[in-house]
């Protein structure tokens, strides 16, 4: 055990990454009282496991704690509703917009309809992808800090960014439009 | 350089993983491939267009609430049975210590948490303070290791809005050895580091609004904090100098431009 840290640590960590927390919750889950009722969970976990931190980025260390709480939270969902898959339409998203308006929008969007476009397009993304956006793109961690969080090769992380950015750019691109709407 | 490789590497240099050696190829191909330079240039249309229209959501007061009052709790219980602590003693549990009385004197709110309160230091002094003794702490001090400035100046752009002045003082006995991004209250702030014999040195760059006021050095356990204007930026020196040490670096970093 590294004996540097006490419990202030942790808690000082999860007040400060807080937000952080709640928004990889927020995505993985989908819904604003489950990514609360995570962050929660991953706070007491972490209590327990202070241990097992061994240096490095601690903000990865504790997002990795909330992201197996947010895992174990989709496993009992998938468990108790056997139709509803992991990675399923986002259909339980409060964002979600009907197919048919978000076709019209796409013509001239406005800042707030492009927002909740790009949400929609990155909750439909599977969950394997959505994370390593989340994580590259948003809480700005290293490839190496990812596949320590996810537990894997750092090569899959590298495999799974490029896949989920040239998906969410063919998303973004839109079947109708003639014009990438985020072109610079 | 061909464009099946710039394209396999293009993601790398855009994310700051790709060597310097690499880096210098792949730049030689852009200039020449408009291609290329296109798909890197949609690689930040993402990124921007991520960072603007899913930014962060903040965490409602209602889970801040819950996580101070298990915070709360713990305290009381922990306080009951004070002899239960068999931690070696270090200057990490006097750091603890000094957030538990924050806590137990800001109350369970988050909004008193940041007032500097009954403490002596304002908050902006101990997160520096609590952010070089957390990197002492880990394995390493810096993400980025290099004791060349042209390493580092790059590595910073792109992680953050403004990159810092980076100027090694090899020759002058304090040599640059790497660059890192730590957090300053909610700001992302990048931080130089430097070694002088066996210091180790982190400069913080802050945002103006955040830098404690100038004045003389502040002392913690041993540690002493120093401001100083680094290329028209607010910066804060920490490290285990001694005052006249730290004196000749704080002129260095006044020269640097």
């Amino acid at each position: 055990m590294n004996p540097a840290i006490g419990q202030g640590f942790i808690d000082e960590l999860a007040l400060r990454h807080l937000d952080a927390a709640y928004n990889l919750g927020r995505w993985l889950l989908g819904n604003e009282h489950e990514a609360t009722d995570a962050v929660h969970d991953a706070y007491l976990r972490a209590v327990r496991a202070a241990h097992t931190y061994a240096g490095g980025n601690e903000r990865a260390w504790w997002l990795a704690i909330v992201r197996n709480c947010c895992l174990a939270r989709l496993a009992v969902r998938t468990k108790d509703k056997r139709n509803v898959t992991l990675d399923g339409p986002p259909a339980a998203n409060e964002n979600w917009m009907p197919r048919s308006e978000a076709d019209e929008v796409e013509n001239r969007v406005d800042s707030a309809q492009r927002q909740s476009l790009l949400k929609q397009h990155l909750q439909a993304l599977p969950l394997n992808f959505r994370e390593v956006l989340i994580l590259r793109e948003i809480e700005e961690l290293s490839y190496r800090e990812i596949a320590d969080m996810l537990e894997t090769p750092i090569g899959t992380v590298m495999s799974r960014l490029a896949r989920g950015r040239a998906m969410l750019q063919q998303a973004l691109a839109g079947p109708t439009t003639t014009q990438a709407p985020y072109g610079l | 350089m061909d464009c099946k490789t710039a394209n396999e590497l293009l993601p790398l240099y855009f994310d700051g993983e790709l060597d310097r050696a690499s880096s210098r190829e792949l730049e030689a191909h852009l200039d020449a491939c408009a291609e290329c330079r296109a798909a890197l240039i949609e690689l930040d249309a993402l990124r921007r267009a991520l960072r603007e229209h899913a930014p962060r959501q903040p965490a409602p007061e209602l889970l801040r609430a819950r996580i101070n009052k298990e915070i709360a709790q713990r305290q009381q219980v922990s306080s009951d049975a004070p002899a239960r602590s068999r931690q070696p003693a270090s200057r990490w549990l006097a750091l603890a210590a000094s957030w538990v009385i924050a806590f137990a004197a800001g109350g369970v709110l988050m909004s008193s948490w940041r007032t500097p309160s009954n403490t002596e230091q304002p908050q902006v002094v101990r997160d520096l303070f609590a952010s070089h003794w957390r990197a002492l702490a880990a394995n390493s001090p810096y993400d980025v290791v290099s004791t060349d400035q042209h390493t580092v100046k790059p590595w910073f752009a792109g992680k953050i809005a403004v990159a810092p002045v980076v100027q090694d003082f090899a020759d002058q006995g304090f040599a640059l050895a790497g660059g890192r991004i730590d957090y300053v209250g909610n700001e992302r702030v990048p931080v130089l580091v430097y070694r002088h014999g066996h210091h180790l040195i982190d400069v913080f760059i802050l945002p103006p609004a955040d830098a404690p006021a100038t004045g003389k050095p502040i002392e913690a356990q041993g540690y002493v904090l120093d401001t100083v204007m680094l290329g028209g930026q607010p910066a804060a020196i920490v490290s285990d100098m001694g005052q006249a040490e730290l004196a000749h670096f704080t002129q260095l970093l006044n020269s640097a431009r």
